[in-house]
């Protein structure tokens, strides 16, 4: 076998963003960029069986949230989805280790993981107006999400997670095959307000950004 | 010339700005601040279109949304807006606009001359006349749509843009007039979110207008300044101007239109701003103080340019500083058209009021008129208006002070305007179009809404019928301090006060008489906009229309962009008049959305162009360009179609795609299959009812083919699905129909076998599907995949391995939508193309070739396999697929539409069945949908007996094949069929639907 070097790509490689990127700055008044190949693991299990919740909480470390909220911690976010079901918002190399303690924890009760980290990405969103930005494109009551809310909603005509963890900005998880359309859809609808595809925030302490900081195994990322 | 400026001290005009515009090539001035109507009128522009069916010459009528006549077309080219009413097109410098009628000129119209014998033009004119012959209608239809219509759609693409935004507030506030804006203080001053949207360019509505208004012992304006001061200063309060709510549904979801940069002249545009905004608002409470509009009376030729609501005399004399003539007629029916006679005298024109009343207003109304200067004649009417293309004057009569009759003669008066005053009319639409109904209220002369609203909406104002301010006020402080109750806040405000004046009671006067039978006299018109005249009503009515619904219909009487806003209640009166019965037994027709015109640019907003609806794609999209791929759309997604090499014709690149692919490999991109991840103990069992085929045996490490069928017992989708373990399958979808499957899954498990314990995860986008197919597919994996044994006994058709390819973990089927031994590898998508390119370098030894779904689709009918949704059609049976073996009857539970399969129906012999077809001509490729004949002179109606379903060249056989659903086709092979096409007919012999490799020796090699 020839020695093969994998890469990986991002639903949103063919917009090129890391050459767009640009520092950001308070004149852009709605920011946005992407927060590539991170981990997306789906948890299927009944939240409000004790044992489902512990033993997703023995697996993850963090705790099952409660309706349309997350949780954080070490191991990344957890979204609440419905009532059977949770998505983990990881590091792409936590992911093998996560869904093998996942398999161990849920042995014996009817709960899943299921991995889908090639059909999701992350955008975050940000700049004085974008909930403004949000409320151009969805009918969710957008200024009512708060820190630790997640709204899961439609934007346009394609399915998004809005989980908001300051007033800064918020993360939108969308799927894959949506990308392109949506990330061309934030930027019409961002017209008016300076849009910029702005360097994102030095991690601290965001559950979000941290998991990119956590690395990716992304040996060449490429550009289309 | 008639209209002219004046100075008013109230003019919001901006005397320092003037501005320079063009009117049908002429050019023009005008003042910041003026409307287009506004400034033609300063100008002294009378003639402004030709009316609909008569052409008769019309001119400005009213001063807001409620103008019938002055429909304009705005700019040029992509710019253009046809058919905007002048009296709401802000003047901006550099203002182009034209007429849309007239032809072959505004001053010489065709149409006019048909004016002439407009009593040969009754109501359903078209439908009596043009009865025939059939044969000449599409010369009938061109003459009659060249007359018709106004101004033209844009041909130009849209230079500018539109958006949407949406909006959750406490309460909303329609109508930016005194009694909205107290409503508006009183919510903001509560702590509640408040929106105010407001139709006009600044609020204040009919304060802007009447100069003499005061509220709380100051002048009205005053106060509206304070008031939109502290709604500024609120930081809960928004006030929107320009913007009109339009439309009410359910739940109270109005949509408003902001007219973001309409009023700014086109090169001060901002491009990054949109040009208009629709603002969809989900309120929890609904204050509608959307006023009121002042209706005409209707008398002989009140349609003459020059002819105009007393209320728009007003607006433009006090709000524009412009005044409508130098010798004007004023005729009214009540009290408050006063005012208007008393500022146009004391701006210097001569006026002559005419009240139809033998008294008149109340005495302190008369003498403040007769102190301007005006003239008053009591208990006369207008009967005609004289002039043609102007007002010259007008014959009076004297009228009966007890009945709408004519008793003596009047003069005739020399006049250069006319005005008249009919009354208000509530502006009650919001609050019907979801539903809701006016009353007829006898005192106001109006229908009105409800004091106490509805469920969500509260009414206020003039819109209740409420037509002196201080009653107005008092009513909305009243109904929004009971609103603020249902949120449990207070009110904090007193009840702002205006004077209470002494009133003379209305006179019910609808038609003024001319002492001519109805239809003898000179036309009175109801509706111009639709050329509706009061004989035309009468007509109806003599022709049995007994409903106003039909009413409308036969005569068009509140059609159009103004929709009835002034004709309305006039036609209403007037029809009741014929009927003989009261008006509120008539009732009204169906107030519809929009209130006024929308663009479809801003219903549109950002979804049009490249985000008009998703296209979705796969991770290998940059693959599929840099391989000069064209894509077609397949359910959101963007598929490649096919890859033409050079100048290759689709034909040509797809009979290379398919001889490569047949006899050495070729490559497709299946990641859109939709793809579901289903897990639990009860797995299996669920599938055994979802599909129609048994599930209980398949061993992990084997894929099989499902048909899933609907309740009846029709296939609605199709796919493989692989055992990943004994309670863990890997489902396939089609590609359209993933979302439809997932949504049938979780349906049937919620709410018919909620016991199973089963769960569904949409898996679609996380899987990269790279099909390798073909003779060589095997070669070329070895070099990718080093962990898995692809020996054909090791590894066979019909089952999936788990390993590495290229270094990237993967699930490997052994499956074929072709015929061909091939392999689909799936991989994280993130990989998707790094995969893709790597199996086109390995394949690169043995030609590999991409291809697209039209190779698919030719690859996949030469085996006989079907496409749902191409080859069915939602009346296809398995059984009628020949597809029976895919149906397991013997299953201990039962399974999704199998009871159907036993019908009476469903089991008849001669239902449609899936069969091949070979033209007799093998170059004759059939065309897809054609019909299929028994015999070769079947002559109409002919004996149909099916259809081709999927028809290609195939370069592999070459040759032609089709695939067909033919009555009772299973027993027909071998016969000739007749298939229909493009008037000719093709014989084909029924064969076999698989056309390659019947015995499937090369999917198993």
């Amino acid at each position: 076998m020839p020695n093969f070097q994998p890469y990986l790509q991002s639903p949103l490689v063919n917009f090129n963003l890391p050459a767009q990127t640009v520092p950001a700055e308070a004149s852009q008044k709605v920011r946005a960029n992407e927060l590539p190949l991170m981990g997306y693991i789906v948890l299927r299990g009944e939240l409000a069986d004790t044992a489902v919740a512990q033993a997703i909480t023995k697996a993850t470390g963090l705790a099952v949230p409660t309706a349309c909220r997350f949780s954080s911690g070490d191991a990344g976010v957890l979204i609440w989805q419905s009532p059977d079901e949770c998505l983990l918002v990881t590091a792409r190399n936590y992911v093998p280790a996560l869904l093998a303690a996942c398999t161990e924890a849920f042995a014996g009760l009817f709960a899943q993981a299921v991995d889908n980290s090639g059909g999701l990405t992350t955008v975050y969103l940000s700049g004085v107006e974008h909930v403004t930005l949000l409320r151009h494109l969805g009918v969710y009551d957008f200024e009512s999400v708060t820190p630790g809310d997640v709204a899961s909603t439609v934007l346009g005509k394609a399915g998004a997670l809005v989980c908001r963890v300051d007033g800064d900005g918020v993360f939108l998880v969308i799927r894959r095959s949506f990308a392109d359309y949506l990330w061309l859809l934030i930027t019409k609808a961002a017209t008016p307000y300076r849009f910029a595809v702005a360097k994102l925030p030095a991690a601290g302490k965001s559950p979000f950004l941290r998991l990119v900081d956590a690395g990716s195994p992304a040996k060449r990322p490429v550009a289309a | 010339m008639s209209g002219y400026r004046v100075h008013r001290n109230s003019q919001r005009i901006n005397a320092q700005a003037p501005c320079q515009f063009r009117f049908d090539g002429k050019q023009l001035k005008g003042f910041a601040g003026d409307t287009l109507a506004s400034a033609l009128i300063a100008n002294g522009t009378r003639l402004i279109g030709r009316s609909f069916k008569y052409g008769r010459p019309r001119g400005i009528v009213g001063h807001g949304s409620e103008e019938p006549n002055a429909l304009i077309q705005l700019e040029t080219g992509g710019y253009t807006v046809p058919d905007l009413k002048a009296t709401q097109v802000e003047l901006y410098d550099g203002l182009n606009a034209t007429t849309t009628t007239g032809f072959p000129s505004l001053h010489f119209d065709l149409k006019g001359l048909a004016g002439t014998f407009s009593r040969f033009m009754p109501p359903g004119f078209y439908y009596k006349t043009f009865m025939g012959p059939i044969k000449a209608w599409p010369l009938y239809e061109k003459i009659i749509r060249k007359a018709a219509g106004y101004g033209r759609a844009p041909v130009d693409p849209d230079p500018e843009f539109y958006d949407h935004l949406h909006h959750h507030v406490d309460v909303l506030v329609v109508g930016g007039g005194a009694c909205g804006l107290w409503a508006a203080t009183l919510a903001g001053r509560a702590g509640l979110k408040t929106l105010l949207v407001d139709e006009q360019n600044e609020a204040g509505g009919w304060m802007l207008s009447d100069t003499s208004a005061q509220i709380d012992g100051k002048p009205a304006l005053k106060w509206v300044s304070e008031r939109l001061a502290e709604l500024n200063s609120l930081s809960n309060v928004t006030v929107l101007t320009r913007t009109t709510a339009f439309a009410h549904h359910e739940q109270n979801l109005v949509q408003a239109l902001e007219l973001v940069q309409d009023h700014l002249p086109l090169a001060a545009r901002d491009s990054h701003t949109p040009r208009e905004r629709l603002h969809k608002i989900r309120a929890h409470h609904v204050v509608l103080a959307s006023g009121s509009i002042e209706r005409p009376l209707v008398y002989g030729n009140n349609d003459r340019p020059g002819v105009m609501t007393a209320a728009a005399a007003q607006t433009y004399l006090n709000r524009y500083g412009v005044a409508v003539g130098r010798k004007v007629l004023l005729m009214t029916h009540n009290d408050a058209a006063y005012d208007a006679a008393r500022d146009l005298a004391q701006a210097g024109s001569r006026v002559t009021l005419i009240d139809t009343r033998l008294r008149g207003a109340a005495d302190w109304r008369q003498h403040e008129a007769k102190s301007a200067g005006v003239a008053l004649m009591l208990g006369y009417g207008i009967a005609e208006v004289h002039g043609k293309t102007s007002v010259s004057g007008a014959r009076l009569v004297q009228l009966d002070p007890f009945t709408n009759t004519v008793r003596a003669r009047g003069p005739r008066l020399s006049a250069d305007s006319v005005l008249s005053s009919g009354g208000l009319t509530s502006t009650v639409h919001l609050f019907c179009h979801n539903n809701g109904r006016p009353y007829w209220n006898e005192n106001s002369q109006s229908f009105v809404v409800p004091d106490e609203g509805r469920q969500g909406i509260s009414c206020a104002g003039s819109i209740t019928g409420r037509w002196e301010l201080s009653a107005a006020l008092a009513q909305t402080h009243a109904a929004v301090s009971a609103m603020l109750l249902g949120f449990g806040r207070s009110t904090n405000g007193e009840c702002p006060v205006s004077d209470e004046r002494e009133l003379a009671p209305t006179r019910r006067l609808f038609r003024v008489p001319d002492g001519l039978p109805e239809g003898h006299g000179a036309k009175a018109f109801v509706d111009y906009q639709n050329d509706v005249a009061a004989a035309d009503i009468h007509l109806a009515v003599r022709e049995n229309y007994r409903s106003i619904e039909h009413v409308k219909r036969y005569t068009a009487l509140g059609f159009g962009t103004d929709q009835g806003k002034l004709s309305n209640v006039n036609g209403f009166a007037i029809a009741a008049e014929a009927l003989g019965k009261p008006i509120a037994e008539v009732g009204t027709t169906t107030y519809r959305p929009a209130y006024t015109p929308v663009t479809f640019g801003a219903l549109a907003g950002s979804h049009v162009g490249d985000t008009f609806d998703p296209r979705r794609y796969t991770a290998m999209q940059s693959a599929h360009v840099k391989r000069g791929a064209l894509f077609e759309t397949v359910g959101q997604w963007m598929r490649p179609w096919y890859f033409p090499k050079g100048k290759e014709t689709m034909h040509q690149a797809v009979d290379r795609e398919c001889l490569a692919t047949r006899n050495s490999v070729g490559v497709m991109d299946a990641s859109t299959l939709g793809k579901i991840d289903v897990k639990g103990p009860d797995a299996r069992e669920f599938l055994n009812r979802i599909y129609s085929n048994a599930w209980s045996k398949l061993d992990p490490g084997k894929c099989r083919y499902g048909l899933m069928l609907d309740e009846n017992g029709m296939v609605m989708d199709d796919g493989v699905t692989a055992c990943l373990a004994d309670d863990h399958f890997h489902m396939t979808t089609t590609t359209g129909g993933a979302a439809r499957v997932l949504n049938w899954l979780e349906r049937w498990h919620q709410t018919e076998w909620p016991e199973l314990k089963v769960r569904f995860t949409s898996t679609t986008d996380h899987w990269s599907t790279t099909a390798v197919v073909g003779p060589k597919s095997r070669a070329v994996l070895q070099k990718l995949c080093s962990d898995i044994d692809l020996s054909a006994d090791a590894f066979k058709f019909m089952d999936w391995r788990e390993g590495t390819v290229a270094g990237v973990p993967a699930k490997v089927f052994r499956i074929s939508f072709s015929g061909e031994l091939a392999y689909e590898i799936n991989v994280d998508a993130c990989y998707g193309h790094y995969i893709w390119e790597q199996v086109m370098q390995a394949g690169e030894e043995f030609g590999i070739t991409p291809y697209g779904t039209e190779t698919m689709h030719v690859l996949r009918a030469e085996k006989g396999f079907i496409i749902v949704g191409q080859d069915t059609d939602g009346s296809m049976t398995p059984i009628d697929l020949a597809m029976g073996w895919a149906v397991g009857m013997k299953k201990p539970f039962s399974f999704l539409g199998k009871r159907s399969l036993s019908r009476s129906d469903t089991v008849r012999k001669d239902r449609k069945q899936l069969v091949g077809l070979y033209t007799e001509d093998p170059k004759v490729v059939l065309a897809e949908g054609a019909q299929i004949l028994s015999t070769s002179d079947d002559a109409p109606p002919a004996n149909m007996q099916g259809h081709v379903t999927s028809s290609y060249h195939s370069a592999f056989l070459g040759r032609s094949i089709a695939m067909a659903v033919l009555k009772g086709g299973s027993q027909r092979e071998g016969d000739t069929v007749y298939v229909w096409a493009h008037g000719k007919k093709y014989p084909a012999k029924v064969v076999s639907s698989v056309f390659v490799d019947q015995e499937g020796v090369r999917q198993h090699a």
